[in-house]
């Protein structure tokens, strides 16, 4: 009995010395956001799934890959021009532009503005910023395509080699931050002219940011950030209803229902993020006019966008969403009709004949291979879906989702229809889509999608200045490739950021660029 | 010492082995290494340009030869660089491995004070309720996948109690709790049946009886043997988990986020990068059997009986 | 007392064997008792809440949970059924020969076995579920390739134990072959300590099957299969948990199955045995 009493008061013991154990951990945490609120440092944390290497996004130098973005989101470095919530230019750093002739730009840097190092940017700086950047950077070099820059005080006057209509909009795209050349370090800190200064980048884990004493723009309300990773969606909904995070990007759709109340908010925006599908017309089912046709009238569209999406999306017509004065609300295209489709298959002579809910052709079954991959939640959902109602009009699905995509869809006839995901207005024009996906030479055409029209309205735009006009011919090119059904654009995402009801300032933009800028405060 | 020499000297072949186990199957696996590290910076690359590569990389050497010089870059500590971030593998892996180290220890510590004591409770109550009791706990938490485990205890301690953060960006005791308990219910779960069980049977040894017989005060001698017997089973035991530990805390630290190797080798496997998998399949290894050794040699100290059976 | 306690197990034995039995002829006639189509999606009743017509609710897609965890036992349980069959079946035979023969194979096939041993467990089985892509056939064999040698161990010492009892040698003495004898005398003599290690290694690779799933290296969407509809309904735990607890009380309940079949077989073989 003796035995049994010690016993059990070791257990006991031991049990306590675990709850004292785990409860100092706590205390800590506690009375390090004492220490906090003691020094009355306004400290945001902000949990983020994109900033990793997987994505690109390995440091916050814009002159490396995809890097520009965090660099622009994060308050360290800002472009010459912005995108206003109508994805029109608006001055930042720069304060005016002017188109010389058909080569020559001549654009004016706003007066005052400094690097967060205290150091003036003028016209030279900015050419020694892009100067390194076309060096290093091909995305960069083939859309800017300069031939020569000349800085006088103020005035950089940029010239191109081909006619570039849209160089101003290129300039805005994340890679175009202004950084200080001289003082860019090796590991991916640098200086910008932002609200917040980088102080630690830590790949795939977190960058820490402090505010800009000497920010050119007004005064910065926080003293600190901490933006750290959390790739996973469901951690990151975790994280915030626990509190170690206040506010996040890019939670989990199934989790928004959580945070639908008083203590947190919302703010979200449509952007041309599109979820698409693209054909291979290397595959010769694809190659069937009516398979293609069939697959775009057998994608339950509104299905997806209400039901997976739980609402936080918008059915995709064409290529842009209807925000746009070029957007889908001016194309026709396909619609969700599973009867239609089944007619359409039936007429082509694809016809199930030995009754396993398939159909065959020639002896060939309708089967497509859909790759796509799971870093952008929406895709995962898309492919399950897509599976189910193809298979309702006979089209077997076999599904890849994997991170491996890029292998898969460089072999020509390794796969039938990949779905991604694309920003396809991102500069604020049109054309960066086709560019990218439709032409014979772009480097996204990886189906080798081809059209005579296209080309030809291609080169059109490419020598067209007037922004309208440019857009009556981005209408003419989307009909076009809706028509072949050479991309299904299935949705696009309503992007949105939650934070804790005391964090005011945080707004989404539609083209994605801006996150944390001098305005974010904590009350 | 002849024995620990001896022990040493086993180890040799068993290295080379997991070496070149490591490479072989990395190299069947990313036989197309060069084209995928192009493909993964974006670059289309031609023909004469792949070739050139894999020259540059030694590719087009028999594979022996390969094997060979990949050893010996191996010994000097270069691992090659992982195919989506550029870096050092051997330096991110030094890197992340003191996290993974630290929720190992962690889990084994608790296990041994949550399985020591309620092993030693349920077999001095044998057949009574307290032992019915801990054992159906302990079946319980045998029956349980971890993976189910980790989202119940997140769900329970982090959300509705509040107690611990839910994400463990920097390894301290409040972050290490929650996927240190979840690798610590498993193994618990297993040991205090062991424990139980080499208690019961140190009790029904004459010595004790003997000792009860004599008046000997019973606490002092349970404490004594039953404590350095248990040990033995604890370590024992340890030992043989420690692989399926290893792997476990992979699947843990990437539902925690955790930010050890287990996880760097789930997103690897995920990415495709090989060089990454490989260093952690092969580091993991090494590990393994340098705690085998360990054990092999403590048993020793521990319990005499061995050393003299080994005569 | 002896007899009393025997009889207790083998009612245990019975009882345990038939909630095993009912398990896997669910799994094998998965789509007969499957009130609807698991596959079948229909968005509008997405996340129905557990009632009269789903009564384990419905999922993301609409389609049936109920539905899904019976035809998830297949997946499940029929794959760590053939998975522990195989290797069991390869282990024991292996373990056997190098017992019964010694000598070189002895030698060599230890030595593989200690080099499969040198690996941890699942740190193995994710390289190689990694070099040969998700797919639960792929599983399987990552776990087979990491698991036999336990199976040839026990074969090995148990048949070394009984090579040299009078029977073996008589068969010897008459003239059997080695094959004829390994069959005939040796595997029904060491079939005890196998089947029990078999039977406690079902739950344990029932949840390292579902835990390569989990990681996303095992059954791909849409297969259903109860390792990844949890990974898959993650995120819902608060919000909609049937999508999650229904896998997740089903593998449960398997294990618990399964070992304390695995349990009171052991009890009953070798009282004394150590799992």
């Amino acid at each position: 009995m003796n035995i049994t009493k010690k016993m059990t008061a070791l257990v006991l013991a031991t049990l306590m010395g675990m709850s004292v154990m785990t409860g100092c951990g706590v205390a800590n945490e506690e009375s390090k956001k004492d220490e906090n609120a003691d020094t009355g440092k306004k400290v945001l944390i902000f949990g983020d799934t994109t900033f990793n290497a997987e994505n690109e996004e390995a440091n916050i130098n814009p002159h490396d890959t995809y890097c520009g973005w965090p660099c622009v989101r994060y308050g360290v470095g800002e472009t010459l021009f912005k995108f206003s919530e109508n994805m029109e230019l608006e001055p930042w750093v720069a304060e005016s532009y002017e188109n010389i002739d058909d080569n020559t730009w001549k654009i004016t840097i706003k007066d005052g503005v400094t690097f967060s190092n205290g150091k003036t940017c003028d016209a030279q700086a900015v050419k020694d910023c892009f100067e390194h950047l076309v060096e290093v950077h091909e995305r960069a070099a083939g859309d800017l395509d300069i031939a020569s820059m000349e800085a006088d005080g103020n005035v950089l006057t940029i010239t191109t080699n081909s006619t570039k209509p849209t160089l101003i909009n290129y300039l805005c795209d994340p890679y175009g931050c202004i950084i200080d050349e001289e003082s860019s370090e090796e590991n991916g800190v640098v200086v910008g002219t932002g609200p917040f200064v980088a102080t630690e980048v830590v790949t795939d884990d977190h960058v820490n940011l402090v505010k800009n004493e000497n920010y050119w723009n007004g005064d910065v309300k926080l003293d600190e950030v901490k933006v750290i990773t959390i790739s996973d969606g469901d951690t990151l909904a975790l994280a915030l209803q626990n509190g170690d995070i206040d506010a996040a990007y890019g939670m989990a759709y199934a989790s928004y229902p959580l945070f639908e109340n008083d203590d947190f908010v919302f703010t979200s925006t449509a952007t041309s993020r599109a979820f698409y599908c693209q054909m291979n017309y290397n595959s010769p089912v694809i190659k069937d006019d009516a398979v293609r046709k069939a697959i775009a009238m057998g994608i339950d569209k509104e299905g997806f966008v209400n039901t997976l999406l739980n609402g936080y999306g918008y059915v995709g017509k064409g290529a842009f969403p209807e925000t746009f004065s070029f957007g889908g609300q001016n194309v026709k295209s396909e619609s969700y009709d599973p009867e239609g489709a089944k007619k359409v298959l039936e007429d082509a002579g694809w016809v199930d004949s030995d009754g396993d809910g398939i159909r065959e052709k020639d002896g060939q079954t309708l089967t497509i291979r859909w790759i796509s991959y799971p870093s952008r939640q929406e895709l995962p959902l898309l492919a399950e879906s897509a599976q189910a109602t193809l298979k309702d009009i006979g089209i077997d699905v076999q599904l890849n989702v994997t991170a491996d995509h890029g292998t898969i869809v460089a072999e020509k006839d390794g796969w039938d229809v990949y779905a991604a995901a694309f920003v396809t207005c991102g500069i604020g024009d049109p054309m960066y889509f086709f560019t990218t996906h439709c032409l014979d030479t772009s480097s996204k055409n990886r189906g080798g999608y081809h059209s005579d029209n296209i080309q030809t309205l291609a080169d059109e735009m490419n020598a067209t200045y007037d922004v309208k006009k440019r857009g009556d011919i981005a209408v003419e090119m989307q009909q076009e490739i809706l028509d072949d059904n050479a991309f299904i654009f299935c949705s696009f995402l309503r992007m949105s950021m939650i934070s804790k009801s005391n964090l005011t300032g945080l707004k989404a933009w539609p083209c994605d660029y801006y996150e944390i800028t001098a305005d974010l405060d904590i009350e | 010492m002849k024995f620990v020499i001896k022990r040493l000297l086993q180890l040799i072949p068993i290295l080379f082995a997991i070496t070149f186990l490591s490479f072989a199957m990395m190299r069947i696996a990313g036989s197309d290494v060069v084209e995928q590290k192009m493909l993964n910076t974006g670059q289309v690359v031609s023909e004469a340009q792949l070739n050139a590569a894999k020259a540059q990389l030694g590719l087009d050497k028999p594979f022996l030869v390969q094997y060979g010089i990949w050893l010996t870059k191996l010994l000097h500590g270069d691992m090659g660089e992982s195919y989506v971030s550029g870096k050092n593998v051997f330096d991110t892996f030094i890197e992340k491995l003191p996290a993974t180290l630290f929720l190992t220890v962690v889990s084994i510590f608790l296990t041994v004070i949550i399985s020591i004591p309620l092993g030693v409770v349920a077999a001095i109550n044998q057949n009574k309720f307290l032992d019915y009791f801990i054992r159906f706990f302990s079946f319980l938490g045998n029956s349980m996948p971890n993976f189910f485990v980790s989202l119940l205890l997140m769900y329970v301690l982090g959300i509705k109690l509040k107690l611990f953060p839910i994400i463990s960006k920097d390894a301290s005791l409040s972050t290490v709790a929650m996927p240190a308990i979840t690798l610590a219910i498993a193994m618990s779960a297993k040991y205090l049946r062991q424990v139980r069980a080499t208690v019961l049977d140190e009790l029904s040894k004459d010595y004790i009886i003997g000792a009860k017989a004599r008046g000997v005060r019973f606490s002092a001698t349970l404490w004594f043997s039953v404590m350095r017997a248990s040990l033995v089973t604890i370590i024992t035991l340890l030992a043989l988990s420690i692989g399926s530990l290893l792997g476990g805390t992979a699947i843990v630290e990437s539902i925690f986020m955790w930010d050890g190797v287990g996880k760097l080798a789930v997103d690897a496997i995920n990415m495709r990068d090989y060089p990454i998998i490989q260093a952690y399949v092969m580091w993991m290894a090494i590990i393994y059997i340098s705690v085998n050794l360990v054990t092999d040699l403590s048993y020793r100290l521990l319990d005499p009986r061995i050393r003299l059976e080994e005569r | 007392m002896g007899r009393n306690v025997n009889r207790n197990i083998k009612i245990r034995i019975i009882v345990f064997t038939i909630l095993a039995l009912m398990l896997v002829l669910s799994a094998i006639f998965a789509d007969k008792l499957c009130p609807f189509d698991p596959y079948q999606q229909d968005l509008n009743l997405a996340y129905s809440a557990p009632g009269l017509s789903h009564i384990m609710g419905t999922d993301a897609y609409g389609r049936d949970m109920f539905s899904r965890v019976i035809m998830g036992s297949r997946a499940s349980i029929l794959s760590t059924l053939a998975l522990v069959g195989i290797i069991a079946g390869i282990g024991t035979l292996i373990g056997t020969i190098c017992g019964y023969f010694g000598g070189l194979i002895d030698s060599i096939m230890m030595r593989i076995s200690d080099l499969c041993l040198a690996f941890p467990g699942l740190v193995f089985a994710l390289a190689v579920a990694a070099i040969l892509g998700g797919g639960i056939l792929n599983a399987v064999l990552a776990l087979a390739v990491i698991s036999w040698p336990k199976y040839s161990r026990v074969a090995r010492s148990s048949t070394l134990s009984i090579k040299g009892t009078d029977f073996v040698q008589a068969a010897q003495v008459t003239g059997g072959s080695s094959v004829y004898i390994i069959f005939k005398h040796i595997i029904p003599n060491i079939a005890g300590p196998i089947l029990v290690t078999a039977m406690l290694d079902i739950g344990t690779m029932m949840m390292e099957l579902a835990g390569l799933s989990f990681l996303g290296l095992g059954a791909q969407p849409p297969i259903a299969e109860w390792g990844s509809m949890m990974s898959n309904g993650r995120s819902m735990l608060q919000t909609y948990p049937w999508v999650v607890l229904s896998p997740g009380i089903a593998i449960f309940i398997s294990v618990v199955v399964f070992n304390l079949l695995g349990d009171t077989i052991r009890d009953y073989i070798d009282p004394k045995m150590v799992d």
